[in-house]
């Protein structure tokens, strides 16, 4: 009996030492978490570099003075607070006191200025939408804005999440702005660059000189926790390497999780696999050149495709998109709009070759411009080959690396039509498709249609002003929206807080041991 | 000798010149340029123009690949655009995996090859040569990554032995080292040793069919002598020349297996390189590739001269 009641005593004893307090038990979290990236990032510069992994990496290192939250409402970050004038063309911007860049050097307005006037040249769509924006300090934490019209949008393509504008020490930002690059990767915030090594993994550290903002955590906005001491992203270009990888425990988490192996994984109770609606599978068309200068042959086009087919032989698998026509997220209850619907998806191969034959369509050859290196676009142009050769078209697929993909749809001359995937972005006056030097969509109505939208006196009139656009680029075949794809991040069950916005935020996750 | 050595070194200049030129001319006239990798999916045409010309890419062939040839006589093979390194110090820390990775993948070659060669040409007809023979033509005919991805699942996922990817260096020390690199050097060891076995075995029953040996025997010397001392011996500048030439490829062509595993190695760096167009890496790595075949095949000559003084390097 005796030694029951000491089994007991040492039990309780053991018990203890794993209880807090405060009665629960602890939790021990690891120091480290593994992330598993698709490819080496470019740079770490994220002004001048449009691309999803400088973004999130470079969402842990730097803050631009407003950030996106959980609601797409641009939300000051390093902003303390702002007042626009009554023409709206000016914004007077307080910086918050006391943050510190990693350097150990105080961030003040000359900083801000100088880093804004380096991403208004770094960055193609900020020098489109703001570039004859003028930034002042005005002291040492007063920032004015002076914009040549009353842009409603000035501060969504402020706080965009790629090639976003971030705040750099100003030594820094000048010898950017010189053409000399980013010599040092110094920002502020909750994580700051420890180690770079080249195809093999960047490793951030946490930052303890981070001033953490007032509100909570929100998006790209509030409090960032850096719950975990470091945060290693590593370079695992083969995908079925990143999910072994996930399944044996070396990685945490899995970033552009291979959507083929969704279906599989998915019931695994050791993974968390999340897909969130992350953009647009797109098609553009060639306005410019040849037969496809044609509306009636690009509308033509557009008849014949079916769109349920090109997004499964995309992804593979229902759950991981949606049909929709609309170009923004169509859960967003400014820019998501249904507008030419009546050109989507219309899967019909005799309307096609009625506009074929009113086109004047003599089997020319139409050429699909690829490449391998993305395999939801190139999965796509070959369903949307199949499709146009039922209409009767004689069409053509060209697959090319990437560099020399992007350098053919760049070129009227070498292209008929190419299949693109694009992320959401803040505002549809940033969408690609928008842009004369995309795919060279060269008519008035674009312009004037987004003049419409950055002017627009309340955010219904802007809203309405987009609808119009979205139904013009239908109506006149510029491009086509395939559906919504969502993005498939695979997790440990032992990860918490991951947040995923644009791309995935680990400043408030943690990993159990 | 030393007139043989000097003069293969020396032929090296013509093969250095004539790769950098036909390889410098090839991602000439291929489209894209560093830029576009630079500046992403969504970049500007105006914008990757620009960055091209600030890079000098708008430049006629002949003008850039005379400039870069000036440098490189100087010892300044350039700039890696996305390493932000010189490209001789990219090759240095990048041959460094690829040389740990080619040295345990040969010794996992050799050690599975030469006794198996050795026994499959001993047992001549028999069951086991047959299987040796099938087991080797499979092995040949086995594509690499697909190798890769049994040893993943089973010592990796299954067993949870080693680790799917990455790399450790040295100073991490030697067992993490080598838990980082055996599942790789397995896969490309296993792949290697089916050639190995095959050109071994084909080298001793030549040799074991041989006059001397038949002599040898009648003398009464036993199996064991006659199999080592005078088959191998004089099977051993095959077998050399063999397992020269497949340490050359692993040490020049291991990119799938680096890319599946994530070993930071030469193969990773030409795949990166190109995909970015990284043009003086590119260029650096063709050159440094001609440097290691040419020298490992001079190793091997040398090799094959020592252990046969009948091969007489360079005498008419």
């Amino acid at each position: 009996m005796k030694k029951a009641y000491g089994i007991l005593a040492l039990a309780a004893l053991l018990c203890g030492a794993f209880v807090l307090p405060g009665g629960a038990l602890a939790t021990e979290y690891r120091e480290e978490m593994n992330i598993a990236i698709t490819a080496n990032p470019p740079s770490l510069e994220p002004h001048s570099v449009n691309s999803n992994i400088v973004g999130a990496i470079g969402s842990h290192i730097y803050e631009p003075l407003f950030a996106m939250n959980a609601r797409h409402e641009p939300t000051a970050v390093l902003a303390e607070s702002y007042d626009v004038s009554a023409d709206g063309k000016v914004y007077t911007i307080k910086l918050r006191r006391g943050v510190k860049f990693h350097n150990g050097q105080e961030m003040k307005a000359a900083d801000v200025t100088a880093s804004m006037v380096h991403w208004l040249g770094a960055s193609g769509k900020a020098k489109a939408l703001l570039g004859d924006t003028v930034f002042t300090a005005d002291g040492d934490y007063t920032v004015t804005m002076t914009m040549p019209e009353a842009y409603g949008d000035a501060l969504s393509v402020l706080a965009a999440p790629v090639q976003f504008a971030a705040v750099y020490p100003r030594a820094l930002a000048e010898e950017a702005a010189a053409g000399k690059g980013l010599s040092a990767c110094v920002g502020t915030g909750p994580y700051r660059l420890k180690e770079w090594k080249q195809d093999q993994y960047v490793l951030l550290e946490r930052y303890d000189g981070y001033r953490q903002p007032a509100v909570e955590s929100s998006g790209f906005a509030g409090r960032k926790g850096a719950l975990t001491e470091r945060l290693c992203f590593r370079v695992v270009v083969d995908p079925a390497t990143r999910v072994a990888g996930l399944q044996t425990g070396q990685f945490d988490v899995v970033e552009d999780f291979p959507a083929d192996r969704y279906a599989e994984l998915a019931g695994d109770t050791t993974l968390k696999l999340r897909a969130k609606t992350s953009g647009t599978l797109n098609m553009f068309l060639n306005t410019t050149k040849g037969i496809m200068a044609n509306r009636k042959m690009r509308q033509a086009i557009l008849a014949a495709m079916n769109c349920s087919d090109v997004m499964l032989a995309s992804y593979g698998e229902p759950d991981l998109y949606i049909l929709d026509p609309g170009w923004c997220n169509p859960d967003d209850a400014l820019w998501g709009s249904d507008a030419g619907r009546e050109y989507y998806n219309q899967n019909n191969p005799e309307k096609a070759k009625k506009l074929l034959a009113e086109a004047g369509y003599e089997n020319e050859k139409i050429v699909l411009v690829t490449t391998a290196d993305y395999a939801e676009m190139y999965n796509a142009t070959l369903a949307v080959h199949d499709q146009l050769r039922k209409a009767g078209i004689n069409a053509e697929v060209q697959s090319y690396d990437f560099a020399t993909f992007m350098e053919r749809r760049s070129d009227p001359d070498k292209f008929s039509l190419f299949i693109t995937s694009n992320g959401y972005n803040m505002t549809p006056v940033q969408l690609a498709v928008l842009m004369k030097n995309w795919a060279g969509l060269d008519v008035p109505e674009v312009p004037g249609g987004i003049a419409a939208i950055r002017r627009a006196a309340s955010p219904e009139e802007a809203s309405k002003a987009w609808a119009e656009l979205q139904r013009f680029l239908y109506e006149y075949g510029a491009a086509i929206v395939f559906g919504h794809y969502s993005d498939v991040f695979g997790e440990s069950a032992r990860t918490e807080g991951v947040d995923l916005q644009r791309f995935a935020l680990y400043w408030n996750a943690r990993v159990t041991k | 000798m030393l007139s043989y050595v000097c003069r293969r070194i020396w032929a090296l200049i013509p093969t250095l010149f004539v790769v950098s030129a036909a390889v410098f001319l090839v991602v000439y006239l291929i489209p894209g340029g560093p830029a576009t990798a630079l500046l992403g999916l969504e970049a500007e045409p105006s914008a990757v123009a620009a960055l091209n010309a600030e890079l000098g890419f708008d430049r006629p062939f002949l003008t850039q690949y005379a400039d870069w040839l000036v440098r490189a006589l100087r010892g300044d093979w350039g700039q890696s655009f996305f390493l932000r390194m010189p490209v001789l110090s990219a090759l240095r820390e990048y041959f460094g995996p690829t040389l740990s990775l080619a040295v345990l993948a040969q010794c996992v070659a050799l050690l599975i090859a030469l006794p198996l060669g050795i026994a499959a040409a001993y047992r001549h007809g028999t069951f086991f040569d047959a299987a040796t023979v099938s087991a080797s033509l499979l092995g040949t005919a086995m594509p690499g990554f697909l190798l890769s991805f049994f040893l993943m699942l089973f010592f990796g996922l299954s067993l949870r032995w080693l680790p799917v990817a990455g790399y450790a260096p040295l100073s991490r020390g030697l067992a993490e080292h080598l838990r980082y690199l055996l599942l790789p050097a397995l896969s490309l060891g296993m792949v290697q040793a089916a050639y190995i076995t095959r050109m071994s075995r084909s080298a001793l029953l030549d040799v074991l069919h041989s006059g001397y040996i038949r002599t040898a025997r009648a003398k009464g010397l036993s199996e064991t002598a006659v199999l080592l001392v005078y088959g191998l011996k004089n099977a051993a500048p095959t077998v050399l020349t063999v397992a020269g030439q497949s340490f050359g490829s692993l040490l020049t062509g291991t990119i799938v297996t680096e890319t599946i595993f994530g070993i930071p190695g030469l193969g990773m760096l030409t795949m990166g390189a190109i995909s970015r167009r990284d043009v003086f890496v590119i260029q650096g790595v063709a050159l440094f590739v001609a440097l290691i075949y040419v020298l490992v095949n001079l190793a091997v000559d040398l090799l094959c001269a020592f252990v046969d003084p009948r091969i007489q390097l360079g005498r008419r």
